[in-house]
């Protein structure tokens, strides 16, 4: 039986990490900041996945933007996922070599579909996530948006979302533009528009302030990971706290036991390289 | 600080081996990178990961001569190896991916596809988090949970049946090798790089293990 997933985002703009809310960026903190204040190489022992998107909008830096992704894989021992802009299946590849496991498509998934075909036969479906962003228009119909909320695709989101499951995507990330940033929870209303038979997995992204919205997120059948991309309302060692509530109200997450690695792993240190 | 090793990660252009170098450097080991049969012939410890198709990966080994450089290390040297996913595939008897394949014959079982008979519902590729079944005896899993998490993505299996040595196994509809261990010889399906604190241990335990041929 699989495990469900909690999965941390992190949202990186020209050098700097964002706080995201309804789409609209604000500045938290570069890398540095986000090592020193956030204590990144901590909290990644709480979480089973980690995705970094690039959310520049205009031109991005694709160079600089691989750097901050070593930087930040590196001790970070979780499948990663990284985005944002990919248009070209080299753009992918070199993500790839950057320490990402899967690449996330946005826009692509509508505007060119032949490059999810490429990325699936050059790097295998498991590798292609498909980011859906939705939004409720002034009726209160789901509209799915794309190249950074600022494209609207028209038609029924549910008939949109059928499309992109059609295509050879590994997985479906859906987030909710309206709860974005909001800390009021998720919109589980977004996995009515699945089709009944589900075949990829689901991460559902979007509006979590709190564990319990994590947990509401979790507890249902049709969600196997649960997203969040605020910076703030997990600062300090509150994923770890998040996840080991998770925990204890029975979630079914793989378990890591940090304890364990401070007993093997920081005692007699260099006695464990030596040659055979 | 980085201590010298004798662990050489074997390169031969299928994976990304960035995240097996990194949980290495994590541990403190700083491990050479080589597809150079010779410098595979003399290391006493080797690593083989890799991700891809069965069959292109061991005509990429057969191009370069690393497929016997790694059989005689071995099993004429004696040195430990731990294959890694499509390299635990890669030690089995043969392959059935993208046609039949002969593999390198250090674990004697084959390698084929999950049939929908094994797994019922379940999807393909068998992707995230689950639970292996080690044994007691296992050096590998030592200081685990006899049942603990590490991160799978695949879709073809090796299965325990007949196979001698210490089987460590997964339920996925019904029961396939996770891990294998005899002698020098040691292997994973999962990705212990990409399985957190469970993998580092695992890691561990095999940097640690000593053979004496």
């Amino acid at each position: 039986m699989l495990k469900k997933r909690l999965i941390f985002t992190l949202l990186y703009s020209e050098g700097h990490f964002m706080l995201s809310r309804n789409f609209r960026l604000q500045k938290v903190g570069d890398l540095q900041w986000l090592k020193s204040n956030y204590n990144f190489s901590h909290i990644s022992f709480s979480i089973d996945e980690l995705i970094v998107l690039d959310v520049t909008r205009g031109e991005r830096n694709a160079e600089a933007f691989c750097e901050a992704l070593k930087s930040l894989t590196d001790g970070c021992f979780v499948p990663i996922a990284a985005g944002g802009g990919v248009r070209t299946t080299d753009q992918a590849r070199i993500l790839l070599r950057s320490g990402a496991d899967k690449v996330v498509v946005n826009t692509p998934l509508f505007e060119n579909e032949t490059l999810i075909e490429e990325l699936a036969s050059e790097f295998g479906q498991q590798c292609v996530v498909g980011s859906v962003d939705i939004k409720r228009d002034i009726d209160g119909e789901y509209q799915v948006w794309s190249d950074s909320g600022h494209q609207c695709e028209g038609g029924s989101a549910a008939q949109s979302i059928a499309e992109v499951i059609q295509q050879p995507v590994g997985e479906i990330y859906l987030n909710s533009m309206d709860r974005d940033g909001t800390g009021q929870g998720y919109d589980l209303h977004l996995l009515d528009l699945l089709p009944k038979v589900m075949p990829k997995p689901v991460i559902l992204a979007g509006g979590v302030g709190n564990a319990i919205h994590l947990a509401e997120g979790i507890a249902d059948h049709r969600v196997d990971a649960v997203a969040t991309a605020h910076l703030f309302n997990f600062v300090g060692d509150g994923l770890k706290q998040a996840r080991q509530s998770l925990i204890e109200r029975g979630v079914d997450l793989p378990v890591w036991d940090i304890q364990l690695l401070e007993q093997h792993l920081w005692t007699n240190k260099t006695a464990q390289c030596l040659p055979a | 600080m980085t201590i010298k090793s004798n662990l050489t990660v074997i390169d031969y252009g299928m994976g990304n081996i960035w995240s097996v170098l990194s949980a290495l450097r994590y541990l403190g080991c700083n491990a050479r990178v080589s597809s150079d049969p010779d410098v595979i012939v003399q290391s006493s410890s080797l690593l083989l990961p890799g991700v891809g198709s069965f069959r292109k990966a061991m005509i990429a080994l057969q191009e370069r001569g690393l497929d016997q450089a790694i059989i005689d290390a071995v099993q004429r040297k004696g040195s430990k190896i731990l294959g890694i996913c499509l390299g635990m595939q890669l030690m089995g008897s043969r392959g059935s991916e993208d046609g039949d394949m002969i593999g390198l014959g250090l674990i004697p079982n084959p390698v084929d596809k999950f049939t929908p008979q094994e797994i019922g519902t379940g999807k393909v590729p068998h992707i995230g988090f689950d639970l292996v079944h080690s044994s007691p005896e296992s050096t590998l899993f030592r200081g685990l949970s006899r049942a603990a998490d590490f991160y799978f993505v695949h879709s073809y299996r090796m299965l325990p049946e007949e196979l001698k040595g210490n089987v460590s196994t997964c339920v996925y509809g019904s029961d396939f090798v996770a891990a294998y261990e005899q002698d020098n010889i040691y292997a994973t399906q999962f990705h212990p790089e990409k399985s957190q604190t469970n993998g580092l241990v695992l890691l561990k335990n095999f940097l640690a293990q000593k053979y004496d041929a």
